[in-house]
């Protein structure tokens, strides 16, 4: 049986909605020139607020809204300090992450310690009329709960408002050259507080996808590293709308198959064929741009043998059992992986994480 | 020398005020909790400090966290930020662990020393994945440490799971390391062992390496400004490799003390439990100088060691204590700015414009 169905199409979009509604956000904030890592506490507490507001009102849009002014109002600090007090932003992000973890888990053990543990209802999945009926992709794709969407969507805005309105212009000046932005009459500081404070939102979004948007309850914890992912997100896409979105895809993908394998009593051979094809295509690619180099054959000829080697494993059918400690790891070896290979080839916003003063040189 | 004695009232006054802000700011926490906040830190004082063996716990807690924030205070002085050390940690004790398990028939110094030695080069091999990443192929070294802490957790689940697990399976942790891989006990029937003597040492060592040496300096220089430094003719990214490769080493004995020094002596999962990014508070409580160390991880290791009793006696959950770290880390944050600007303000003030930036500064002092 293939591991590559309908349903793993499916749980690639569930799982790749949280961190694509994270990086969306981080998108803008990067752009303008804020590296946000307290995306991970943000993430907690928006999961956690989302949870205890839909737990006491039994509804699940103020659940959102709980989450999404929790997630903006973390951010509202790292903008305080990071931006107001020109303080190291990776070192506010930092600590911010440590406030998150540590306030979720002491509210959640104050309020909940001795309450009876209750699943809150999940929001049905909406069937797009029409796509919806399309074999494969419509199950897929168009048959997700709301939120799933709404990212989705996210993504389409946010191009908008980067590469087509003043405003983003404004945005991704302050990025990259603060002072020019300055000088040309717009506020930095303004700027730069609305990105942060729009990545804390949808941050706090994203957590309420993971627990009242998907489990119906709240573990302490429970981002488990996606804000880590959806910053190496970030980078992976470029710093692109598109670009991020095929990043979280990927990323939800692997994280897809990696939580079906750790059900499979032993790898199935197709894994192996996959695995061969990709990291051939990965070469060959490279190949195509360096073909006028000398020796460059010899990189044609390791494609070949990674795809041999994945065909052979394919029909060898070799019944391993791996732990599934590695197939939890994987999503973040897979990120690392892929930082290493593309970060060379995109370039960060030049003012990233450097806080604005007026008057100094960046 | 005035400005420098200036300045360094100003830090201490700094941190010394964003520290009782921050516990503050937990009472206040306490008192929303519906404890009280007098009872509270009463019992966080006594948990801490209230009798031999509490403050020997409090001494040993301050062992990891001095280690990791001189691994801190290495990376940083080339402008690199390891935000690594729990993986570090987990990686390093791992291998400490490994070796006080398999290998047998070794007197106990050289076994406790093969332990460190594994343990240290672990933790420095470890980071040095994320230097390789960052020299190599540009990778963020943020984000890179930060994805290797996520993998060594796994990696150390699995191997109390598996290959390290204790014989009867039923717990996930190995058995205890041999004796004659353990840090001996410096006070007797407290879990205080002599590792304590050596993390002092190191902050000597440290601080000397960095101040006095040449390799210290081309580290400082190298932070300071690398494009002068290598028209200087340093090797920058060889050193700050180097220096990651070091700031490595350190939370690698880091997870050393925390298997070969505990009490049980087990490989656990998670063990590392906080102490890479309270390593950092202490670092920056410390505005990364090496002196201000030991200060720094003895309030935090009192938090900790504290913390326990305070949940059991006032029932305010110990989670408390990370709310106040982060809120020292925000706070300091937030004042260094400050104290830096007061800083260049009083230097700037008396003539136009002596550029007396740390790197200019080096500059000057290489010349000479």
């Amino acid at each position: 049986v293939s591991p590559f169905d309908v349903a793993w199409l499916s749980a690639t979009i569930r799982l790749a909605t949280p961190v694509l509604l994270a990086s969306t956000g981080e998108l803008v904030s990067e752009r303008a020139g804020v590296l946000n890592i307290g995306l991970e506490g943000m993430i907690l507490s928006g999961a956690f607020a989302g949870f205890l507001a839909s737990y006491f009102s039994h509804s699940f849009l103020l659940g959102l809204g709980a989450a999404v002014l929790a997630g903006a109002s973390l951010a509202a600090v790292m903008a305080l300090v990071s931006i107001k007090a020109r303080a190291d932003q990776i070192v506010t992000g930092v600590g911010l992450n440590i406030v998150a973890l540590g306030a979720t888990t002491f509210a959640y053990r104050e309020i909940f310690s001795g309450r009876p543990a209750i699943e809150l209802a999940l929001p049905q999945p909406i069937a797009l009329p029409g796509l919806s009926d399309i074999p494969v992709i419509g199950p897929s794709f168009f048959r997700q709960t709301a939120l799933v969407y709404v990212a989705f969507l996210a993504v389409g805005a946010v191009w908008l408002l980067l590469y087509r309105t003043t405003w983003g212009l404004s945005i991704r000046a302050a990025g990259e050259l603060p002072t020019a932005a300055d000088t040309s009459g717009a506020n930095v500081d303004r700027i730069r507080w609305s990105c942060t404070i729009f990545a804390g939102a949808m941050a706090g979004l994203a957590g309420a996808y993971l627990s009242i948007g998907r489990v119906g309850f709240f573990t302490e914890g429970m981002s488990a590293g996606r804000g880590f992912i959806a910053l190496a997100a970030v980078i992976f896409g470029g710093w692109r709308p598109v670009g991020v979105m095929l990043a979280c895809l990927a990323l939800g993908a692997a994280d897809a198959i990696q939580l079906r394998l750790q059900a499979e009593p032993s790898v199935p051979s197709v894994l192996w064929l996959v695995i061969g094809l990709i990291a051939a295509a990965v070469v060959a690619a490279k190949w195509i741009r360096r073909r006028r180099e000398p020796w460059s054959w010899m990189m044609l000829v390791v494609a070949i043998s990674f795809a041999g080697i994945g065909l052979g494993m394919f029909v060898a059918a070799p019944q391993w059992r791996f732990p599934p400690q590695l197939w939890l790891s994987l999503p973040y070896v897979i990120a690392l992986v892929a930082l290493a290979g593309v970060v060379r080839r995109v370039r960060m916003p030049t003012a990233l994480a450097t806080p604005y003063v007026r008057g100094h040189e960046l | 020398v005035r400005f420098r004695v200036a300045y360094a009232a100003a830090a201490i006054a700094a941190s010394t005020a964003a520290t009782a802000l921050a516990l503050l700011l937990s009472m206040i926490i306490i008192a929303i909790a519906g404890a009280s906040p007098v009872d509270a830190m009463r019992a966080l004082y006594e948990g801490a400090f209230g009798n031999r063996v509490q403050i020997a716990g409090t001494l040993t807690k301050m062992i990891p966290l001095v280690l990791v924030a001189l691994g801190w205070i290495v990376a940083f002085s080339t402008n690199r930020i390891n935000i690594g050390f729990e993986g570090q940690i987990l990686i390093g004790g791992a291998a400490a662990a490994f070796i006080g398990l398999e290998v047998t028939g070794l007197a106990a110094p050289l076994h406790l020393g093969l332990a460190l030695l594994v343990g240290v080069t672990a933790g420095g091999a470890y980071a040095l994945i994320a230097a390789w990443l960052w020299a190599r192929r540009s990778v963020n070294e943020i984000i890179s440490t930060l994805l290797l802490n996520l993998i060594a957790v796994q990696l150390v689940s699995w191997l109390v799971h598996g290959p390290l697990q204790e014989p009867t399976r039923s717990f996930p942790r190995s058995d205890p390391v041999a004796t004659s891989a353990r840090w001996p006990k410096m006070v007797a029937n407290t879990s205080l062992g002599y590792d304590l003597i050596l993390a002092l040492l190191l902050v000597v060592v440290v601080s000397f390496v960095l101040r006095r040496t040449t390799f210290g300096f081309r580290l400082r220089f190298t932070g300071a400004n690398e494009e002068a430094a290598r028209r200087a003719g340093i090797r920058t990214t060889f050193t700050t490799v180097l220096a990651f490769a070091v700031s490595g080493a350190l939370a690698g004995l880091a997870g050393c003390s925390l298997i070969l020094s505990s009490e049980t002596g087990t490989l656990t999962d998670n063990f590392s439990a906080g102490y890479g990014f309270a390593g950092i508070v202490v670092a920056l409580l410390a505005r990364n100088k090496p002196a201000g160390v030991v200060p720094a991880a003895l309030l935090l290791a009192s938090l900790r060691q504290g913390g326990g009793l305070m949940e059991a006696s006032v029932g305010v959950p110990a989670s408390l204590v990370l709310i106040t770290q982060g809120l020292v880390i925000l706070l300091v944050a937030a004042t260094a700015f400050v104290v830096e600007r007061l800083w260049v303000v009083r230097v700037d003030a008396p003539t136009p414009a002596p550029d007396l930036t740390p790197a200019a500064s080096m500059v000057k002092e290489a010349g000479r």
